[in-house]
Formats: structure tokens, C-alpha cells, sequence
């Protein structure tokens, strides 16, 4: 499979268990070539969606296929998708080498493969210890290198940030970076913004098993706002809002961000530089504001976002 | 399906359980066998006859067969701890054909079952006829008969690891399983025995099954004196071999078609 680029794609996805429906008519893409973040809160139906990825789950109704087939279907599985699902998915009397090993020979991958997987992981030293006395670090990277035994085009990952300190995500971010380069389908579910934050490109968001947004962060982020710091504010923002300089039909949107402070949509900073001179009005600050992923989040996610 | 049946194999002989298991055999067939044929059935308490009867022979040899709840226990045990270690869903990600999965394990387990059984009945082959060497007591059967008998009792374990594996995959949960397969064989079983009407099924029960394998009508004989009425009969060995391997295969089957649609979380 090495070099495919294949696609996730999730149409009307649905499970319902008794009264409770964990995913609702989900639908959506996860291309490849880019790491996206799937976002949701806690309870949201992240896990559940990419267990039905997975076939680990069945769906109530709807479909789920990599590279165009379901998972069930895939010739070879593990050389197609890695996940990783639980933080602590090892029998805790097997050695991190014999935990790899089982896999290695389930998949049918060479024995190779676990030694160059424990070093890349950095857990050659570790390799000889039973999983029992691991760290969650060693823990979230054994499961990575159980995922990856197969050389997979695609990786699932349910919330790999957990428990990791702030070296180890540092290093994931890399490492998942340098797996989206080579065209591979990253897709790392997350209810923590920040440690996801400079990682992915696109997101998927979804609430109460439905999808909010889905798309390029910078796309779903909108334009930037324009801060600006005014003595004459109230005089500025009429002039924003009237003057006809902004061709394209639609007035910019200027809310009030404070005592003499103003908050523009819809016109960038030059243009209000520009137009504050022309006015004769003071500016004493003027700042690009952009949308970080967890406002973004926050906006799409709160019940009043919702209507 | 090699490929599964490696990973199986790789994964037991992993852990600890796989030496306990072969110890526990040794220890029950040379070491506890061994005793109570030294020590002779006619003083137990209640006494039994003498491995100088064919009786005492096989009452022996019947409670010998009594220790398969270790390999029933092994088979739940090992099944179970994919769930309870979480490994399940990584086993079903690089194989999503669960079927196969449990086949596999099946087939592990049947080798594993049958090192128990052969290591049980070597141990107690050895052990019995070393005591009867040392006692000077001609035992109650022919040595080969014996032999025969010792090698029922090896297949038995096979087909209580496999009821074991079986109940596990059905129930997923370790404690429930093993208290499930310890709690019937010791406890189920003789109570059901206590109602009547019900225990003129033990011979198709899977103790009942155990027994007519060697011909141990202990439990029977006491029934039926229990209660006064007519003999409890067990089946003809050949058919007690047959209905216990068809309990493992149900087992086995339901364990192998069960899990395929159940969601794994």
C-alpha cells in the first residue's frame, strides 16, 4: 500500500444504543496528506465514530470506508490503518518486544519490524519489561508502535495527547507531521484544544453525535477581526460602517471590544488605517486578530452557537 | 490462519500461565494423584476400595478426572484477559475476521489442552505405577487398560480448556466466566443433582459425561442412594467422549459466532 493515498469517508453514520443516539447522520471527509483534529467534547461520539471506522463497532445505520472499502474489507488491515484506541492495551505480563511480537505475527510483518519500531519509539531500553511498571509515555508509545507495525497509510488516533507531558507532544506533533508530509491519513480525535492546537489542518467538529463543521481551520476560522485601540472610537466606527471605500456590497461588522477599543470584520488592517487618517481620527493600536482553534471551538460547540 | 495461530501461540507462551499450567499438571498427577494412591483409597474417609479393585482403580482415576476445572479455568482465563487487558480491539484491528481470531485461539488452545492432559496422565501413569511397585499392591485393571483410562483423561482436559475458552468468549468478563465454569462444575452441577427429576440428567450433563469417560459412577452410586430410587446410569465411555467433545464444539461455535456482530468497546 506504501505510497497510496486513501481517504476516509464517513456517509450518514449512525448508532444508537437503546434510547441513546451516540452519532447522528454524521457525514464527512478525511483527506490525506493533512493531520485533522476531531473535535468534540467529552461524551460527543469521537471514540464511537472511529470505533465504526474500524468495524469495532456496527453501525445502527449509515457507512464508514477507507480508501473506498469498509474495514472489514480491507485485504491486508494492519499494512492499510493503525489505531490506537486505549491508552493501556497490553497484557501487563508480556514484555513490550513480546506485546509487538504477537502483532507482528497477527499482521504477518517481520520480526524486523518490532525491533525498528521499539527504536524509533525510543523504547529499546524497554524493551525487555513487562508492561505493567510503563509510564503512560511508554504506554502511548507502544501503542504507536503497535499501530504502526504495518507501515499504515492511515492513522487513527483516540486522544494521543493524554497523560502526555508537554516534551511528549512536542515530539508527537513532529513525528504526526512527518507522517501527514508523506501522504498519509492522520486523524487524532481531541477534547484538548491547546495540545492539538499547532497540529492539525483540518478539523472535523461534532456535538452530541452531530457535526458542527468540518473543513480547513483556516476556511472554518473565518477572516481575521481587526483590533483597534481609539480615543475616537464611536466617531470611527461610524465612519467604518458608512463609508462606501468598501466595495464589495457588504458593510463591514464593527462591535465594540471594550472602552475605545473596536473590533472590524470585513475590512483589513490597511484599509482602517487608511480610513482613520482620511477621517482625521486618532489611532493608537492596531491589531490582526486571528481565530485560535479553541475560540473557534468554543463558538462552535456552546449551546448558543447552536440554533 | 497461520498467521493467527502464531500470534496465539506467541502470545501464551508470553506469559507466566503457560509453565503454571504444565507445574499444576505435574503437581496434580504426580503429586496429589500420587499421594492418594499411596495413601490408598481404602483410608479415605469415607473409605472406597482398593486400587487392588477395579472399583478403587477407577474411583481414583475418576477423581483425578475431577481436577479439569484447571484447564476449564485456563481456557476462560486466557480468552477473557483480551478484554480485561483491552487487547480485544487490537486483536480484531489487525484481524477483523473474528471468527478466525477465536479459531485460532481454538486450535492454540487444543495443543495446550492436549500438553495438560499428556503431562497430567504421564505424571499420574508414573506415579501410580511407582506406588504400586513400592505398596506391592497388582492393581484392579490391566496396565493397559489403565493406560487407556489415563489417556480419557487426557482428552477430557483437552475438552474442558476448550469449554473453557468457550464460556470465556461467551461471557467476556474474567471473574464472571471462571466463577461461571468453577462455580457449575463444583457447585451447579451437584446442586442440580439434588433436585429431583433433574439429576437423572447428570449422565448428559458435562459431569456426568466426565465421569461415564472412566467409568466413575461415585457421584452416580451416591445419587441414586440419595434418593432411593432407581439407578442413575451412566453413558457408555465411547458416548461420554463424544457428548462432552459435542459441548466443547457448541461451546466453541457460539464463542466463534457470538462475538463477530458485538460492538467492542
Amino acid at each position: 500500500m506504501t505510497g497510496d493515498h486513501l481517504a476516509i469517508e464517513v456517509s450518514c453514520l449512525t448508532k444508537r444504543y437503546g434510547d441513546v443516539t451516540a452519532v447522528h447522520d454524521l457525514s464527512f471527509v478525511v483527506q490525506p496528506g493533512v493531520v485533522t483534529g476531531f473535535l468534540g467534547p467529552n461524551g460527543s461520539g469521537k471514540t464511537t465514530t472511529m470505533r465504526m471506522m474500524t468495524g469495532l463497532v456496527s453501525p445502527t445505520s449509515g457507512t464508514a470506508t477507507i480508501g473506498g472499502l469498509p474495514y472489514g474489507r480491507l485485504a491486508r488491515p494492519s499494512r492499510t490503518v493503525g489505531a490506537v484506541f486505549d491508552a493501556n492495551a497490553f497484557h501487563p505480563g508480556h514484555t513490550a518486544r513480546e506485546h509487538l511480537r504477537v502483532y507482528a505475527a497477527m499482521g504477518g510483518h517481520p520480526d524486523s519490524r518490532v525491533t525498528a519500531l521499539l527504536d524509533l519509539l525510543g523504547l529499546a531500553e524497554a524493551a525487555h519489561r513487562r508492561t505493567r511498571g510503563f509510564s503512560t509515555g511508554m504506554r502511548q508509545r507502544l501503542n504507536l508502535a503497535t499501530a504502526l507495525l504495518g507501515d499504515p497509510r492511515v492513522l487513527l488516533l483516540d486522544e494521543p495527547g493524554n497523560g502526555l507531558d508537554p516534551e511528549g507532544v512536542s515530539w508527537l506533533r513532529g513525528f504526526l507531521r512527518q507522517l501527514a508530509d508523506e501522504g498519509r491519513t492522520v486523524l487524532i480525535s481531541s477534547h484538548a484544544l491547546g495540545e492539538i492546537q499547532q497540529l492539525v489542518d483540518d478539523v472535523v467538529v461534532i456535538r452530541r453525535g452531530e457535526l458542527v463543521a468540518a473543513g480547513p481551520c483556516s476556511r472554518l476560522a473565518g477572516p481575521p477581526a481587526v483590533l483597534v485601540t481609539s480615543p475616537d472610537a464611536d466617531a470611527l466606527a461610524a465612519v467604518l460602517t458608512a463609508d462606501p471605500v468598501n466595495g464589495g456590497g457588504t458593510a463591514p461588522h464593527v462591535e465594540a471590544a471594550g472602552p475605545d477599543r473596536l473590533r472590524v470584520r470585513g475590512l483589513d488592517a490597511p484599509s482602517v488605517a487608511d480610513l482613520a487618517v482620511a477621517h482625521h481620527l486618532r489611532v493608537h493600536e492596531l491589531v490582526v486578530e486571528t481565530t485560535s482553534l479553541e475560540e473557534l471551538f468554543l463558538h462552535l460547540t456552546t449551546d448558543k452557537a447552536v440554533t | 490462519m497461520n498467521h493467527l495461530i502464531r500470534a496465539e501461540f506467541r502470545r501464551l507462551l508470553a506469559t507466566r500461565m503457560w509453565g503454571g499450567l504444565l507445574i499444576a499438571a505435574a503437581v496434580l498427577g504426580g503429586g496429589m494423584f500420587g499421594a492418594m494412591a499411596l495413601a490408598g483409597p481404602e483410608n479415605f474417609d469415607p473409605p472406597m476400595p482398593g486400587l487392588d479393585t477395579e472399583a478403587g482403580l477407577r474411583a481414583i482415576l475418576g477423581i483425578l478426572g475431577y481436577t479439569a476445572f484447571v484447564p476449564a479455568a485456563a481456557g476462560a482465563l486466557a480468552v477473557t484477559s483480551e478484554y480485561r487487558h483491552h487487547t480485544a480491539a487490537v486483536t480484531f484491528l489487525f484481524a477483523p475476521r473474528r471468527g478466525r481470531v477465536l479459531t485460532a485461539k481454538l486450535a492454540t488452545y487444543a495443543v495446550v489442552g492436549l500438553a495438560y492432559g499428556l503431562v497430567l496422565a504421564g505424571t499420574a501413569a508414573v506415579a501410580l505405577f511407582a506406588v504400586a511397585a513400592a505398596r506391592d499392591v497388582s492393581l484392579g485393571l490391566p496396565a493397559t487398560t489403565v493406560l487407556a483410562l489415563l489417556g480419557r483423561i487426557a482428552v477430557a482436559m483437552v475438552v474442558y480448556l476448550l469449554l473453557g475458552a468457550g464460556m470465556g468468549a461467551l461471557i467476556h468478563h474474567q471473574i464472571a466466566a471462571l466463577c461461571v465454569v468453577i462455580g457449575y462444575l463444583y457447585v451447579g452441577e451437584p446442586v442440580l443433582m439434588m433436585i429431583p427429576g433433574v439429576n437423572t440428567l447428570y449422565p448428559i450433563l458435562p459431569g456426568g459425561a466426565t465421569a461415564a469417560l472412566t467409568d466413575f459412577t461415585y457421584v452416580a452410586d451416591a445419587i441414586s442412594a440419595e434418593l432411593g430410587s432407581g439407578a442413575v446410569h451412566l453413558l457408555p465411555p465411547v458416548a461420554g467422549a463424544l457428548l462432552l467433545t459435542a459441548y466443547a464444539v457448541a461451546a466453541s461455535v457460539i464463542a466463534v459466532l457470538l462475538p463477530l456482530r458485538r460492538d467492542v468497546t
